[in-house]
């Protein structure tokens, strides 16, 4: 496939993704959940970005690891994955698609202003540690973000601020435990990420640890989820408000780690190029 | 004692612990200055928060799970604590054709309890070839050594982008440094001679600047440039880097001279005696690193994580399940309306 199809695939997911904006919209101008709608527009991107990531890899003979541009578009194709998957299973977290349909926009929009050129993965990079650590990573910022949007729609809906969001989210209390349990898993697959990194770092470029600023703001990140459920068992009468307030912050703190310091320190990591 | 230990084992301590650690991680990281061991100050705390409360807390215990989370996570603290006492960590260049040098490497890191015993390593470099793509990327690497094992037998072995020698305990990692080395004989005024090789600046990240002082045994300091005839190495079409048979001069110059070039085989007078260019061959570099709890240290960290899921599944999968059965996206609508 060539760079111009691919780019032109990811402009389709964005407009798809734009549409599924509006639609969440909509739904909550008529005061309803839009879930099904944007779950199929979700299927059609995820189809999408398949083949654009497929064509991709089968061009340049590489996973798409390396690049800024690959950070974005694998994860792009990676969070409407999970997300789709865990709000199709769980219904408690579909309200989550009102905050979660944009912030995919975002991320998609940022893409098609970025420079799709490849580069090669040297040797040394690629073996079994660099896929666990990947795919964990992705699993992690997905289940996160499930449970933070859920969780952004009910402080929404909690703060009085619209009726119309307010009916979004009907059995609170389930809710906020399946939020709960979906970023405890997060934290799960945070930490297989944290340690499958060190074991690739290791094997890929001969340190475990090299303080560098992703790494750095990984272990941030998880001492930061680690302290929020900590928090929970240490006050125990820590309001519903406060601990998803505290989700949404962890989520934007590894949000900024995930995209933000890349996009700083143009490579992943440090010692990469 | 006992109130003491209660007071040790505060939840609220843990919290104090991992915020002290986020700050000086990110302190440590972000200023030159400040070196990562002071985040041995809050790990030290969360040990004996954690020690105290595993010894006070009943019901913490009684979750298997999580008690097998803290418990990996004290033995994660406990394999670093011993790696950065016991570390070892350095660098150092072998010549193709001649044996590994301790007195050679360069020591990045050596923890305080670590017994050197670099000098047993006995290790001889071959072959050297890494493949590059067009754009100068780098590919594969190939490096072939020859390594006496423990058993007192002489192994042969390539090392590479995955493939790493243990000898003596220590790992040895080819890394992406490497570069050409011009061979030298000193032929001394007083008729002493010698042979050796002056190691050129990496290859090819120095391919515009191979050029290096050197001090011959008589005490004068002289520049050295290697200047191929045609470039050996090629930004926009494939190139191996290795033993190469492209025609080179040596530049030689001392301060305020015209340089004198010599080819192969040549010499060139200077002050106390003559030396001659005698060969090119090519200079590999290795890290060298002993980290005995590391292995243990991935270990204990997944078994952390081990316990962690098995918590999970006995405090939120009933839970969830419960909950699973009364939201279905219907009732939630239909709820919503009312
Ligand atoms: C080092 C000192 C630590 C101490 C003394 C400590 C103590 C405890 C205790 C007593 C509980 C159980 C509370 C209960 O269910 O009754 C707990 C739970 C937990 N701790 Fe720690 N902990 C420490 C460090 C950490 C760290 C570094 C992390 C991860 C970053 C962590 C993550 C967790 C998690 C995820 C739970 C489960 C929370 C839940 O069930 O919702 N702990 N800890």
């Amino acid at each position: 496939m060539s760079l111009a199809l691919e780019r032109q695939l990811v402009l389709v997911s964005v407009l798809l993704l734009a549409a599924a904006t509006l639609v969440q919209l909509a739904g909550v101008a008529l005061g309803r959940i839009a879930y099904r709608p944007t779950a199929g527009i979700y299927a059609v991107v995820i189809a999408v970005l398949t083949a654009a990531i497929a064509g991709r890899w089968v061009r340049e003979g590489q996973g798409p690891f390396l690049t800024f541009y690959d950070i974005l578009l694998s994860n792009l194709f990676s969070l409407t994955l999970v997300f789709l998957l865990v709000s199709a299973s769980l219904p408690a977290i579909r309200p989550g698609a009102l905050v979660a349909t944009p912030l995919l926009l975002v991320i998609g929009v940022w893409l098609t202003d970025m420079s799709a050129l490849a580069a090669p993965l040297p040797g040394a990079f690629d073996n079994t540690w660099l896929w666990v650590h990947v795919i964990s990573g992705k699993l992690f910022l997905g289940l996160c973000l499930a449970a933070t949007a859920a969780a952004s729609v009910m402080l929404l809906s909690e703060s009085g601020s619209s009726r119309r969001i307010a009916v979004l989210t009907p059995h609170p209390q389930q809710t906020e435990q399946m939020i709960w349990a979906l970023f405890f898993v997060s934290f799960i697959f945070h930490s297989v990420m944290l340690v499958a990194g060190a074991v690739w770092a290791h094997s890929a470029w001969g340190r475990y640890w090299s303080w560098d600023p992703l790494e750095t703001w990984t272990l941030v990140t998880w001492l930061m989820l680690g302290g929020i459920l900590h928090a929970r068992v240490t006050f125990r009468n820590l309001s519903q408000r406060a601990g998803l307030a505290l989700i949404l912050a962890a989520f934007v703190v590894a949000f900024l780690t995930f995209f933000g310091v890349p996009f700083l320190s143009i490579a992943p990591h440090k010692g990469v190029m | 004692m006992m109130s003491l230990l209660k007071n040790l084992a505060s939840l609220r301590l843990t919290l104090a612990g991992m915020i002290l650690l986020a700050v000086l991680a990110v302190i440590a990281s972000r200023s030159e200055g400040v070196d990562a061991g002071i985040t041995a100050l809050p790990l030290v705390i969360l040990v004996l928060n954690l020690f105290a409360a595993l010894l006070t807390n009943r019901s913490f215990r009684a979750q298997t799970g999580l008690l097998v989370f803290h418990v990996g996570l004290l033995l994660v603290f406990a394999c670093i604590g011993l790696t950065v006492l016991l570390r070892f960590d350095g660098h150092v260049e072998v010549l193709e054709g001649s044996a590994f040098d301790a007195a050679r490497v360069e020591t990045v890191e050596q923890g305080w309890w670590h017994v050197n015993r670099l000098d047993e390593i006995e290790l001889y470099q071959g072959e050297v070839r890494i493949n590059y793509l067009p754009g100068l990327n780098r590919q594969d690497t190939h490096s072939t050594v020859e390594y006496r094992a423990a058993s007192g037998e002489l192994h042969r072995m390539t090392l590479g982008d995955t493939r790493t020698a243990r000898i003596d305990g220590y790992r040895i990692a080819a890394t992406f440094n490497k570069g050409f080395a011009i061979l030298l004989h000193w032929t001394g005024d007083d008729g002493s001679e010698m042979l050796g090789a002056v190691h050129m600046p990496s290859f090819p990240e120095f391919d515009w600047k191979q050029l290096t002082t050197w001090t011959t045994p008589a005490g004068q300091a002289i520049d050295l440039e290697l200047d191929f005839d045609q470039p050996v190495s090629s930004d926009n079409a494939e190139w191996t880097f290795g033993p190469t048979s492209m025609p080179y001069a040596v530049h030689v110059s001392i301060a305020g001279d015209a340089p004198r070039s010599i080819r192969r085989g040549e010499s060139v007078r200077l002050a106390g005696g003559v030396v001659r260019a005698v060969d090119l061959r090519v200079w590999m570099a290795y890290q060298i690193e002993y980290l005995p709890f590391l292995t243990w240290m991935f270990v204990a960290a997944f078994l952390a994580i081990a316990g962690l899921t098995a918590h999970f599944a006995r405090r939120f999968l009933p839970a969830a399940a419960r909950a699973g059965t009364t939201t279905k996206e219907d009732a939630l609508v239909h709820v919503a309306r009312a």
